[in-house]
């Protein structure tokens, strides 16, 4: 790979300790996050902030299963998001289903459809593993290997050719988007 | 029972109905297809007017659908359970969006999971599903694993080696 200069360098060294998180909250595991966002786990003493939107946000968070209609949802806010950004996935469910695995409707792997910088296993994982999971997030930042946003644009017909043999079609028809 | 309960069933007797006390407050009525908007509107009148839900079951030995409507009372906390059985091979039903507005959009999931049709209700488009391109999914005679292997690619797993032949050893698996 490609030496790093030092400003890029430093800049991931900034970009590790503020990292702005979007939570889009799918499944059950996503009542894991009140405790480690609150007085106990204190996930803001690391600079991990909750965002609203996806034009501010790093880190997009899946908490769990994933159905063919709100990956076509994630989809769109993945491509709204600045670079660098980074996946976090959470729970069974992205890995490999979980016990959705056998459904009509779930998706069985989430980095099939979006890269995906760091999983966390667990059904569902305590907030001592989400806060573990970061931890590691940031040190991959640091040197540089959470480059997910980079292979998403390299690898781009490959992921659009997954969506569409899943989804049908990526596009979304409904009264916010037409 | 309630009172009021007993009063409704022997409002009902006109209809021949099956009756099946399930518990203290809860009673249900099996009619044929022909007499349920009948016994629907019976029932709202005497103040069993809340829908609760309106679903489905699918019989597939019997080769039937069964549609089930809940009423509740807000008086007694009564509740009725009003069912009946469709042929499954031409499912169709009239609609009861006229009784109680809120049906149209059961009637729309049920068009969607089982591809049952309601007369008189045109808005049948999809409510949940995007793009479904199989046969209605809730069917009994639709296989969701299957589905699954063919649109959503699973995860391929490294064959362990290792625990394999220490249960090989302990006798296990046969090697
Ligand atoms: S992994 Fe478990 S907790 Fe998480 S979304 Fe799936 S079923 Fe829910």
């Amino acid at each position: 790979m490609k030496e790093r200069t030092i400003w890029e360098r430093i800049a991931d060294n900034l970009r590790s300790r503020s990292i702005w998180m979007l939570h889009y909250c799918t499944g059950c595991g996503a009542v894991e996050l009140p405790p480690s966002m609150t007085s106990r786990f204190d996930m803001e003493r690391f600079g991990i902030m909750p965002m609203a939107t996806p034009r501010q946000a790093d880190i997009l968070l899946i908490t769990g299963y994933l159905n063919t209609k709100t990956l076509r949802r994630v989809i769109y806010t993945y491509e709204q998001m600045p670079d660098p950004k980074y996946v976090v996935g959470f729970g069974s469910c992205t890995i490999n289903g979980g016990i959705y695995f056998d459904s009509y409707a779930t998706v069985n792997r989430l980095d099939y459809y979006i890269p995906v910088d760091v999983y966390i296993a667990g059904c569902m994982p305590r907030p001592e593993a989400i806060l573990e999971a970061f931890n590691y997030l940031m040190e991959k930042i640091r040197k540089g290997e959470a480059n997910g946003w980079k292979r998403y644009k390299e690898n781009y017909e490959w992921y659009k050719q997954n969506q569409i043999r899943s989804l049908g079609e990526v596009y979304v028809h409904d009264e916010f988007h037409e | 029972m309630t009172n009021s309960m007993n009063e409704a069933i022997e409002a009902l007797g006109a209809f021949q109905p099956t009756i099946e006390v399930i518990d203290e407050r809860e009673i249900k009525v099996s009619v044929s297809p022909d007499k349920v908007i009948s016994t629907l509107e019976l029932l709202k009148s005497l103040g069993y007017s809340h829908l609760s839900l309106l679903t489905c079951i699918d019989w597939i030995d019997d080769n039937q659908f069964e549609l089930v409507y809940i009423l509740f009372s807000w008086k007694d906390g009564g509740k009725f359970i009003v069912s009946t059985r469709i042929d499954r091979n031409n499912p169709r039903f009239v609609t009861v969006k006229e009784i109680w507005p809120v049906a149209r959009f059961y009637e729309r999931e049920i068009h969607e999971f089982f591809g049952v049709k309601f007369i008189g209700n045109d808005d049948m488009r999809p409510l949940f599903l995007e793009l479904w391109d199989d046969k209605p999914p809730l069917r009994k005679d639709f296989d969701p694993l299957e589905y699954s292997k063919k649109k959503f690619p699973g995860r391929e797993y490294r064959k362990d080696v290792l625990g394999e032949a220490k249960k090989i050893f302990r006798g296990e698996i046969n090697g």
